[in-house]
């Protein structure tokens, strides 16, 4: 395709076209992935200077943007996991909110933000599980790939993310 | 006779490096440059009586065609950019090259204008001899009064000189290095940028976001109604007035912030300022999440606020206590449904809250 | 009698087999509770499932044009990481090893130093200090040895932080000091004397930081400042570079002696 052909090139006002085609799909990826728009903005950065400097290796065996998509995965996934590791992995804090009662009904359907913005509160580990299962649609067997985990955690992960967030939730 | 007099400045330090060129003409450093008293000394007949002659001037007049969607760019390097809007489907473009110097220095100075299918592009050049490095902004300016289609999009330059553009509907940039930015009724505005100058933005309503930023100077808008809203300066105030947004990002380091506006339903709201005071001024605001923070700076509100209002905080009494065990700076409350989120840290600045 | 979180987790997501799932049928045609739960996950993973895209701000465009601008001249074949194929990826290992080794090969450039300080900026956030659930544990118990550990480890990672920093921030310095020449002498100073503001800043956080280590917006003001200082020499950088063209352009014409329009 031209535009690749012209991104492989160097070609910046190509590379433009195809940030313009695919940068809201990534940075919400980032966002979501790395829990707030800060961070979501820098991954971004970072995630198209490494996509210009590793077009050349693109070989076309899939459309452009799903390699845009994986590179941005991966980095994604590198980030989370080279924090985990800086932060030594703290251990969540008691929780009442992770009840496994029903909680109050809820008068009014989820809203869009107050659901963006309850995930940027979930804790590391089950964030990350819960955007690429339940917001990615990753199944359990491709989530614990990812993130190098087992299917049995990966479910187990959702299910915390999801519990959580009911709980955020209704407590508006 | 070679003159070194490095600049030394905090942090960064002017040395004066070898000449890349060998030439022999040379009697001076010409990458280091003080003043105008040191370059005209050195430099004598060149530029003498530069500041003194009288002002000649040549004008330059285009029209080109343009699509009701075209792109016009123009790059300016001195002088001030004019741009406004009328019917039809062409560009009009009129210049004043001025110089107080020789009238010779007036056809060194070219403007190019490119045009592609649907693109006009416009640049001020100056052709330069090697020595003129240093000089070549301070003697011949060209002032620019343009007219296009209001659906086109624009993008203007400037390095020295002010930047005003109106009723455009098309997409904007618009930057200088040192002037101001003045924009009124465009509605895509993408980005305003100055280094040391300031930036105006009125009448503008957009579905988009727009972004504003400058280093020294002054950032105002007036009557804007965004999705969201991103400026930043380092040392200047901040002033947004009569503004709707869904989202805010304001930083600055030395200068005060004042937000009179409104605070959307599930807006999310940042203001980060060092050492200025961060006033917001509400108008009928819905309700929000308060997370003000701030080393050494006082936060005081005079809406009435919820304390430890948010639901993450286990219970009034621990976010009270935290509160007094760490310092009184710091305030988490809830006004109304805390549906939107607003978020203001200073280091050393007041954070005030109050009603319009 | 309920099902564990696991079946009914399934359940919700349509994983059982159908013994497994008449079986939950039964207990739930008798049981409200697990009903709501069933349909209170449901609805999640369906909001969830349509999650609108979010924008990015538009000022990331720019800030991306720039960096790539610095970049040096693009090889085609550079040295990547298969990312074409099916949609079953390397194991997670394998892969962030292979970022990281091709990270590392980024050092060379300016532009590799800002990314650097921006990945580590972006980890040092998120300091155990920043969320705000860790918060009073680590701040309200004065003197206590959760604060004096808590603050160790905060001081550590500033610290690292602050090395990355000031790394980039030379590298930075040294190019827009060796080349500032390129500037008009009015607008090299309004740069310098902002530095000289954002210095100020830096060196007040810092006094507050020492003063008290675990304050949040001491520590949140000195990586800002950094990060706002990185960004002011990034600018400067680029405005250089792009004087520097037209200074090439204009040079280049006389050289050739012709008088065509540049770039």
């Amino acid at each position: 395709m031209d535009l690749v052909a012209r991104c492989q090139a160097g070609d910046v006002e190509a590379f433009e076209t195809l940030y313009r085609q695919h940068s809201a799909r990534i940075y919400t990826l980032a966002c979501r992935m790395a829990g707030s728009a800060e961070d979501g903005e820098d991954l971004l950065q970072e995630i198209f200077l490494q996509a210009y400097r590793k077009v050349g290796s693109f070989k076309g065996q899939s459309a452009l943007g799903t390699w845009l998509y994986r590179l941005a995965l991966n980095h994604c996934l590198d980030y989370v996991r080279s924090r985990q590791a800086k932060m030594n992995k703290l251990t969540d804090t008691i929780d009442a909110e992770t009840s496994f009662e029903p909680a109050a009904r809820r008068e009014t359907p989820i809203a869009r933000l107050d659901l963006e913005r309850a995930m940027e509160r979930l804790p590391e580990g089950c964030r990350e599980a819960f955007v690429l299962h339940d917001v990615e649609g990753f199944d359990h067997k491709e989530v614990a790939e990812l993130l190098g985990i087992a299917e049995g955690t990966s479910k187990s992960q959702v299910f915390k993310a999801r519990l959580k967030l009911r709980a955020y939730l209704t407590k508006r | 006779m070679r003159v070194t007099a490095p600049i030394v400045f905090a942090g960064l330090a002017l040395v004066a490096a070898p000449a890349a060129a060998q030439d022999h003409d040379h009697d001076q450093d010409h990458r280091i440059v003080l003043g105008d008293i040191i370059r005209t000394s050195l430099k004598p007949g060149a530029y003498q009586g530069r500041n003194n002659g009288p002002e000649q001037t040549e004008h330059f007049s285009r029209k080109v065609k343009i699509g009701r969607d075209g792109r016009f760019s123009l790059s300016n390097i001195a002088g001030d950019i004019v741009v406004t809007t009328g019917g039809g489907d062409e560009v009009s473009i009129d210049a004043v090259k001025k110089t107080r110097g020789d009238k010779s220095e007036l056809a060194r100075v070219q403007i190019t204008v490119d045009d592609r299918a649907g693109r006009v592009d416009v640049r001020t050049e100056y052709d330069q001899d090697r020595r003129d490095r240093g000089s070549r902004t301070n003697h011949v300016s060209v002032d620019y009064t343009v007219t296009v289609p209001a659906s086109v999009s624009v993008d203007l330059h400037s390095i020295s000189g002010s930047v005003k553009a109106t009723g455009v509907h098309g997409s904007v940039r618009a930057d200088t290095i040192s002037g101001n930015v003045t924009l009124t009724d465009v509605p895509k505005l993408e980005a305003a940028k100055t280094v040391s100058g300031d930036v105006l933005l009125t009448g503008i309503t957009t579905d988009g976001d727009l972004t504003a930023s400058s280093v020294s100077g002054s950032l105002r808008a007036k009557g804007v109604k965004a999705r969201g809203i991103d400026l930043g300066i380092i040392s200047g105030d901040i002033n947004v007035s009569d503004v709707t947004c869904e989202r805010l990002g304001v930083k600055s380091v030395s200068g005060n912030v004042e937000y009179a506006g409104t605070i959307a339903k599930s807006g999310r709201y940042e203001i980060n300022a060092h050492s200025g005071t961060v006033r917001l001024l509400l108008t009928n605001p819905a309700g929000f999440e308060l997370n003000a923070n701030s080393f050494s700076g006082s936060i005081r509100s005079e809406l009435p606020l919820t304390i430890g209002g948010d639901s993450s905080a286990r219970s009034g009494s621990t976010v009270r206590g935290r509160r007094d065990a760490v310092n009184s700076h710091s305030m988490r409350a809830t006004y109304g449904d805390g549906s939107a989120t607003l978020v203001v840290r200073t280091f050393s600045g007041d954070i005030i809250i109050a009603k319009r | 009698m309920h099902p564990n979180e696991t079946i009914l987790n399934d359940y919700a997501d349509d994983l059982l087999d159908p013994v497994e799932r008449a079986g939950v049928d039964q207990h739930m045609a008798a049981c409200a509770a697990c009903r709501q739960t069933v349909e209170d996950l449901r609805e999640i993973l369906g909001a969830a499932s349509e999650l609108e895209l979010r924008e990015p701000p538009v000022r990331a465009w720019s800030r991306l044009e720039r960096a790539i601008k610095m970049e040096p001249r693009l090889e085609s074949g550079a040295r990547g990481f298969p990312l074409d194929g099916a949609r079953g990826r390397q194991p997670g290992g394998s892969g962030g090893a292979r970022l990281k080794g091709s990270r590392s090969m980024w050092i060379a450039g300016l532009a590799a130093a800002a990314v650097l300080v921006l990945a580590t900026a972006v980890g040092v956030r998120y300091l155990p200090a920043n969320r705000t659930d860790a918060t009073p544990a680590a701040a309200s118990a004065p003197g206590g040895a959760a604060q004096s550990g808590a603050a160790q480890s905060i001081e550590t990672e500033l610290r690292q932080a602050e090395a990355h920093y000031e790394n980039a921030i030379k590298g930075l310095e040294a190019i827009a000091s060796s080349e500032q020449s390129e500037l008009d002498p009015r607008t090299a100073a309004t740069l310098q004397k902002n530095l000289a503001v954002i210095d100020q800043a830096i060196s007040e956080s810092r006094a507050a930081v020492r003063s008290q280590p675990a304050s949040e917006p001491a520590q949140q003001s000195l990586i800002d400042g950094f990060k706002t200082k990185i960004g002011l020499l990034q600018d400067t950088v680029a405005l250089i570079n792009e004087m520097r063209k037209g200074n090439e352009a204009g040079a280049a014409r006389i050289a050739s002696g012709l008088k065509q329009k540049g770039t």
